[in-house]
C-alpha cells in the first residue's frame, strides 16, 4: 500500500566545524543549552559510539542536507534531512573504510517515542556498501514535520513498504552483536 | 467545473431535433434513426493538491454529460421496480452517502445482511461491496442493487426493460442520455445507466475535512488538540495502530488511483465474532469466505474509508456497534466478546483474526482523542455541496 521511491537527493559539500561542539552533550555549555531546550524535540544517537549525540532540528540544519521523494497512495512527498550514515559517522560509528571485520556485526536500532523499533545493520546504512537510502528527515514538503510523524522520521525511500520508515523517531542506538 | 443542468437552449435543441432519434429508436424500432455525433464536454476534476485523480476505465471516460445524467439517475426512485427507492435512499449525502441504518432495507422491505457503505471516494476503491474481490468496477457494482435478488434491493427484473421504458418515457432523460452518449444509437440501455451512475459516483470525492486542512493545507489550528493527540494514537503501531488497516490518505484498505490501477483490496477479520460451528461468523455474513469458500477467509471484510465516519453510524459490516467509542473499545480489546445470544463468543480468539487487531491500552483521554480525530475527518463541504446533491430538487 505504501510505496516509497527515491528520485533525487542533494548533499551539501561540507559540514560546518561548529556542528560537532554544538551537538555534543559532553561540554558544559552544550549541557546548559540542552536543559534550556528541554522541550525541544531531539534525536539521540547512542550505544556503541565514540561520541554520543543529542541532535535538534537546528543541529541537523547545520549538517549536509539531503532530500528524497516518496510516493504513497498517489501523494508525493519530498522529505529533507540528513543521511543517517552522516549522523552515525559524526557519532563515531565505524563507517566507510572502518566498516570491516568485526564492525560488520554492528546494527542500529531506530526507536520511536511510542516504543516502535526497527533494526538496520550498519552495513546496509553505509552508502559505500549498499544502495539503500536512509534519511533522518526533519522537513516534509518544505515544512518542519509535525503531528503523527513527530519532529523526525527515518525515511527509507528504497524500501518497497513503509514499515521501516519510523515515525516519531527519537533515537538511534548502535549495538555491536559480536562481543 | 460544469456541474449544472443541461442548458435550456441545449435541451430544447436536443428534444426537438436529431438527438431524440437515437433514444426513440429503443422504444420504436420503426423510427428511422440518425446517428448523433455530438461533442462531449471533458469532465473537470475538482481535486485539491496533493490528492491524486482516481482511475477511470478506458471504456467509460468521464464527461460532464455522463456525470449529469448519472446524478439524475442516482436521485431517481424510478430506478427501482416499485418506484420507491433511489440510490440516494441508501446513500444519503448528509449521512456521508450511507443511510444511518445498521442494515440496508430494499424496495420491498428486504433487510440486507449488511449496511450501506459510504460512497466517499468510492472511485478509488480496488473492489466494491463489503467482501467481494471480483467486483472491481463501479459499472459492475451498480448492477448489484439494480438487479440483485438476494436480497432484493431495487427489484428490477432481469434485462431492465421496464426500468428503461420508464426512463425513456421522460423527455428529460431522452435528452440527458442523448447528450451523454451522443454516438450511441440506443442510448437508453442498462450498460449506459451503469456507465452514467459510475461516472457520477466517481465525482464523490471527499478530501476537504478539517484534518485535510491540518495535514495537507498547513493550517495547524484546523483541528483540536484532542484530535491532534488522536492522530498520533491512530498512526502509532504501538498504540492504536488503526492505520495498519485503514491506511493512507483515504484511511481505507488500499486505493487505486490514476497512476496505480492494480492495487488489490485488503480484507480483514477484526474479531467481531467467534461463534460456535463450522464458520466463526454468523450465516450470510461470512465475508470473503462467501466468495472464495476458503476457511481462512471467514470473517474477512474490506476496511472501508473512515472519511466522514462520524456521520455513518452504526458501524461494522452489520451495524452491530452503535458508536465510535464502542468501536474503539472493540479494537482496544483485540476483538469483541458477546456473552449471550446466538452470536455469543470471544472474538479476540477468532482463528482468522488479523494480526493488526492486536489490542491496545487506552489511558487517560485516549478514547476521546481518537474520537476527536475521527470526527475531524468529517467533510462538511462533501456533505452539503449541491454538486453532489439531488438535481431534481435543484431543478424545481
Amino acid at each position: 500500500m505504501v510505496r516509497l521511491k527515491a528520485s533525487r537527493f542533494t548533499l551539501a559539500a561540507t559540514m560546518p566545524l561548529a556542528f560537532v561542539g554544538a551537538a555534543s552533550v559532553s561540554a558544559p555549555v552544550a549541557a546548559a543549552q540542552q536543559a534550556q531546550n528541554a522541550a525541544e524535540p531531539t534525536v539521540r544517537v547512542g550505544g556503541a559510539v565514540a561520541q554520543p549525540l543529542t541532535l535538534t532540528a537546528a543541529d541537523l540544519a547545520t549538517m549536509p542536507r539531503a532530500s528524497v521523494r516518496t510516493e504513497s497512495n498517489g501523494i508525493v512527498t519530498t522529505y529533507e534531512g540528513v543521511w543517517v550514515a552522516e549522523v552515525l559517522k559524526r557519532a563515531g560509528a565505524p563507517l566507510g573504510d572502518a566498516l570491516r571485520g568485526a564492525a560488520l556485526s554492528t546494527y542500529v536500532v531506530a526507536m520511536a517515542s511510542d516504543g516502535y523499533q526497527v533494526v538496520f545493520s550498519l552495513g546496509e546504512l553505509d552508502p559505500g556498501v549498499s544502495g539503500g537510502q536512509f534519511l533522518l528527515a526533519d522537513h516534509a514538503d518544505g515544512q518542519a514535520m509535525f503531528g503523527e510523524a513527530g519532529a523526525f522520521r527515518l525515511v527509507v525511500p528504497t524500501d518497497k513498504r513503509g514499515a521501516r520508515s519510523v515515525r516519531m523517531l527519537s533515537s538511534l542506538q548502535v549495538v555491536t552483536a559480536r562481543k | 467545473m460544469r456541474r449544472g443542468l443541461v442548458s435550456l437552449p441545449a435541451l430544447a435543441i436536443t428534444l426537438g431535433a436529431v438527438c431524440v432519434a437515437s433514444v426513440v429508436r429503443w422504444f420504436d424500432p420503426s423510427v428511422a434513426t440518425i446517428a448523433t455525433v455530438g461533442k462531449s464536454e471533458p469532465y473537470q476534476w475538482d481535486i485539491p493538491a496533493p490528492f491524486p485523480r482516481p482511475p477511470v476505465p478506458v471504456d467509460n471516460p468521464m464527461t460532464a454529460e455522463k456525470v449529469e445524467l448519472g446524478q439524475h439517475l442516482f436521485y431517481d426512485a424510478r430506478l427501482s421496480a416499485n418506484r420507491r427507492l433511489s440510490c440516494a435512499a441508501c446513500h444519503t449525502q448528509s449521512l456521508g452517502f450511507a443511510d444511518g441504518r445498521g442494515r440496508a432495507i430494499g424496495s420491498l422491505g428486504d433487510v440486507h445482511p449488511r449496511g450501506s457503505m459510504s460512497l466517499a471516494n468510492v472511485a478509488y476503491n480496488p473492489a466494491y461491496n463489503w467482501a467481494d474481490p471480483n467486483t472491481t468496477a463501479l459499472e459492475a457494482q451498480v448492477l448489484v442493487p439494480l438487479f440483485g435478488t438476494e436480497p432484493v434491493e431495487m427489484g428490477n427484473a432481469p434485462g431492465g426493460a421496464e426500468m428503461l421504458a420508464r426512463l425513456g418515457a421522460d423527455a428529460r432523460y431522452r435528452a440527458l442520455f442523448a447528450a451523454a452518449f451522443p454516438q450511441d444509437l440506443a442510448a437508453i440501455s442498462v450498460a449506459n445507466v451503469a456507465r452514467a451512475l459510475a461516472s457520477f459516483q466517481r465525482t464523490l470525492i471527499s478530501v476537504r475535512s478539517p484534518y485535510d486542512q491540518y495535514r495537507y493545507g498547513r493550517d495547524r489550528n484546523a483541528i483540536s488538540n484532542a484530535a491532534k493527540r488522536g492522530e498520533v494514537i491512530f498512526f502509532s503501531g504501538q498504540r492504536g495502530g488503526c492505520f495498519q488497516c485503514h491506511g493512507g490518505w483515504n484511511f481505507s484498505g488500499g486505493i487505486r488511483h490514476e497512476q496505480d490501477t492494480t492495487t488489490q483490496a485488503a480484507f480483514f477479520n477484526t474479531g467481531l465474532y467467534n461463534v460456535a460451528g463450522a464458520a466463526s461468523y454468523p450465516a450470510l455474513n461470512t465475508g470473503l469466505h462467501a466468495i472464495t469458500k476458503h476457511a481462512e477467509d471467514v470473517g474477512r471484510f474490506r476496511a472501508p474509508t473512515l472519511r466522514n465516519i462520524a456521520m455513518t453510524a452504526p458501524y461494522m459490516h452489520d451495524g452491530s456497534i452503535e458508536t465510535l467509542e464502542e468501536v474503539i473499545d472493540h479494537y482496544a480489546a483485540g476483538g469483541r466478546t458477546l456473552t449471550q445470544g446466538p452470536n455469543a463468543g470471544v472474538g479476540r480468539n477468532n482463528p482468522n483474526k488479523a494480526p493488526s487487531v492486536h489490542g491496545f491500552t487506552l489511558t487517560g483521554t485516549d478514547r476521546q482523542d481518537l474520537v476527536a480525530f475521527l470526527e475531524a475527518l468529517t467533510d462538511t463541504t462533501f456533505l452539503t455541496s449541491p454538486a453532489f446533491g439531488s438535481p431534481w430538487r435543484r431543478a424545481r
